[in-house]
């Protein structure tokens, strides 16, 4: 009997390999589906504004092949799947009105997004990149999620010469590699570091902390933050009483807590991962240090945040990249898309994630071709209005972008900076732990 | 008998020069790309199967040296030592680390043994996240010039390596000793048989050639973080591709590292959404149903058409 079974399993396994190998080749990409289907819209497309005056040089290709390699699993999948509903959201609003108008072709070609899972493994990063080029034959590539894998997949993309916009990475070394195809409408490193001294600014001045703690943490983008704090501090005239040093995934603060809470330290700068976040913001409740303004990049960014925390965790601020609650075109529509889909109004990288899309059509629509090379000359000239606000890029692929902070309030994730965009007042001085 | 070899002889031969054209004929990097990583997996796997298939050694710290190699090529090759000087340095010195923990460890037997050297590869991989928390990314100048083709017979080089050196290990006195050790360490010794020094010896070999699988990735990789290659996942990886072909045979890392690189990716592209499932689900059934692994369903055929019983001597799991 097991026998029998044996070769039956092995049967399976042989068919599974070639259900696998043979994908139908008339549909070059039939999972991921394209993110809208590729069905005749209801309504024809919009005509160009021109009458053409003579015919298209050759055949307009029936999609604008583009495509993302995700972690949509792994460590960094609750990122991925904000990044994919922002991606997937704006190919839908732009293939509703009939795709992005090419000039080489004189009509209007919808965009199709095939989309990856690479797993939060850099290496598998590669291997999906490698395909979307050389099978979808993509004319740009959409960013994952995290800074490793951006890593990885931008230098393919570089390799490739493929224009690539991405968010979710603050780091600004991947900036620094001389990469000619990376674009990233994101607030990088030194925007975070130096907007929480304007943020301190906007403190009337007998009310402003002046002593900031910085714990630090050991990674390539800890170093890269505390560094530029401390430059920064120094520049606008705050004093750094404590700066410590910890391991990813530590489990005790307390000692550094203590020192800063000797120090009389009143400004928290740091941008723990979301376990070390939850295990610091408790110590500091256990241990009765309340800094009256605390800026937390990364950890509290989730609503489990709120949800682990209930009232330690307010008053924590953060520069998450975007808020739903920002006041720019089509904010509203994104938003309501992503309520009807998600229940929710769109995540906070849901939004750089549809301005990727945004900023890509509007580059292929100047560049009037596919060529990839006129589309990154194109992206490099973008001076648009997204749903993030205006956006220009530097030479170096960094945007010019807001770069907005949040704070959790009541148990609520409210915009408090910049105040036109402001859904509530910042709260400051954060009220001690122990009187909430 | 003599004949047969030849035919083998002549096999190996065949599918070694056809690996060496394919980049020729095959002009798509994603295949080059997924060819390397199979190759990548089979020298992983394979050198895995020295001390985990033959030995009876579970070495769950594999990744350790394979992390020891991917690290030291990468900063000597980055640094401007010639490749083939930086492949060497990450190949020796993780067989210098096996020597010196390989003694103690080996005191330990079984389980205590693959937990001291899963212990081993997390401190690694901690201490070299500590120590180098920035991404390693290759430069726009070096991705100017970056072509898959030598990476890809890097890569082949290193699994035909490993490959052959198992080969020729398992034939040897040596092999027999390290076989003789796996099925009774105490028989062994009242023969005469080392079990320290055979034990020794394939931890060496094993980790001189993940250490040099790893200068490989190093050489292949746009850009990780220096922890990366030290990541559990590279010896689990190992490990199942070993269980899925087969341990403790030549041919069953090889299969099930090309199953194991070629399905997954397959899957991954073709059912996004629910392919980890599947692959787990293939995993599991290819464990409870074929304990000697992908070798073992070559056996069933053979048996159905009639050479039952030699056959399924021969596909039995070697542990």
């Amino acid at each position: 009997m097991r026998g029998k079974v044996s070769m039956v399993i092995a049967v399976v396994l042989v068919l599974s390999t070639l259900l696998a190998a043979c994908g139908p080749k008339a549909t070059p990409t039939p999972v991921p589906q394209p993110t809208t289907p590729p069905a005749q819209p209801t309504t024809p497309p919009a005509q160009p504004t021109t009458a053409p005056t003579t015919a298209p040089a050759k055949p307009a290709p029936e999609f604008i092949e583009i495509g993302a390699s995700i972690p949509l699993t792994g460590k960094y999948g609750s990122l991925g799947s904000q990044v994919k509903a922002g991606y997937d959201i704006a190919v839908e609003h732009i293939n509703a009105a009939g795709g992005v108008y090419v000039k080489e072709y004189d009509k209007k070609i919808p965009l199709r997004l095939t989309v990856y899972d690479d797993e939060s493994d850099p290496t598998k990063a590669v291997s999906k990149m490698e395909t979307l080029f050389a099978e979808q034959k993509v004319v740009a590539y959409l960013g994952g999620a995290a800074s490793d894998m951006h890593a990885a997949t931008t230098a393919i993309a570089e390799k490739n010469k493929v224009p690539y916009l991405g968010v979710s990475f603050a780091l600004y070394q991947i900036h620094q590699q001389g990469y000619k195809y990376l674009f990233s409408p994101f607030p990088k490193s030194p925007a975070q570091t130096r907007d929480v001294f304007e943020v301190l600014n906007t403190i009337p001045a007998d009310q402003r902390p002046k002593k900031i703690a910085i714990f630090q943490e050991k990674t390539d983008w800890g170093v890269e933050l505390g560094k530029m704090w401390t430059e920064n501090a120094a520049k606008y005239g705050y004093d750094i009483v404590v700066h410590e040093e910890y391991t990813p995934r530590s489990t005790d603060f307390s000692a550094m807590i203590l020192k800063a809470k000797a120090a009389g330290a009143e400004v928290l700068l740091t941008v723990p991962a979301p376990p070390d976040g939850l295990a610091m913001q408790k110590q500091m409740a256990e241990l009765g240090w309340t800094p009256k303004f605390t800026l937390m990049i990364r950890a509290p960014e989730n609503v489990s945040w709120t949800e682990t925390l209930g009232k330690v965790g307010d008053y924590v601020t953060m520069f998450a990249g975007w808020h739903h609650g920002e006041k720019f075109p089509g904010v509203d529509k994104l938003n309501a898309d992503h309520q009807a889909k998600f229940g929710r109004p769109a995540d906070l990288l849901t939004g750089p994630a549809y301005a990727c899309v945004q900023i890509l059509a509007d580059a292929i629509e100047r560049a009037g071709t596919l060529d990839r090379d006129a589309i990154r000359d194109a992206i490099a000239a973008t001076n648009m209005m997204t749903v993030i606000g205006p956006v220009t890029f530097n030479p170096d692929g960094t945007g010019n972008v807001l770069n907005p902070l949040s704070q959790w309030i009541n148990g609520k994730l409210e915009l408090v900076w910049p105040p036109e965009h402001a859904t509530a007042p910042l709260a400051y001085p954060a009220v001690p732990f122990d009187q909430r | 008998m003599r004949a047969k070899r030849l035919a083998a002889l002549a096999f190996v031969v065949l599918v070694i020069a056809a690996l060496a054209v394919l980049p020729l004929f095959v002009k798509k990097d994603n295949i080059i790309n997924l060819a390397s990583l199979a190759l990548l997996y089979v020298a992983l796997a394979s050198s895995w199967n020295i001390l985990g298939g033959y030995a009876g050694q579970t070495n769950l710290g594999h990744a350790a040296f394979f992390g020891l190699g991917t690290l030291l090529t990468r900063f000597l090759w980055l640094g401007g030592w010639p490749l083939w000087a930086a492949l060497l340095v990450g190949a020796v010195v993780p067989v210098i680390l096996a020597l010196i923990i390989g003694a103690p460890a080996f005191r330990l037997k079984g389980a205590y043994f693959a937990i001291g050297t899963l212990a081993l590869a997390q401190v690694l991989n901690v201490t070299v996240a500590n120590r180098w928390p920035m991404i390693t990314s290759l430069p726009a100048r070096y991705l100017a010039t970056y072509r898959l083709m030598p990476r890809y017979y890097l890569f082949l080089a290193v699994a035909v390596l490993t490959v052959g050196v198992a080969y020729f290990l398992v034939k040897s006195r040596l092999g027999l000793g390290l076989m003789a050790v796996r099925e009774e360490e105490d028989a062994a010794e009242s023969l005469g048989v080392s079990g320290l020094r055979h034990k020794l010896l394939a931890f060496g070999v094993s980790a001189f050639l993940a250490g040099l699988a790893g200068g490989a990735f190093a050489f292949y990789h746009v850009g990780y973080y220096p922890q990366f290659p030290f990541s559990p996942a590279w010896t689990f990886d190992a490990v199942m591709a070993t269980y899925i072909g087969g341990t403790g045979t030549i041919v069953g890392p090889i299969i099930g590292a090309v199953f194991y690189v070629i399905v997954k990716e397959l899957l991954a592209l073709k059912v996004v959404e629910a392919h980890l499932i599947i692959f787990g689900i293939l995993f599991i059934l290819v464990v409870l149903f074929l304990p000697g692994g992908l070798l073992e369903v070559w056996s069933k055929i053979r048996s159905a058409l009639g050479g039952r019983a030699k056959s399924r001597k021969a596909a039995l799991p070697a542990g």
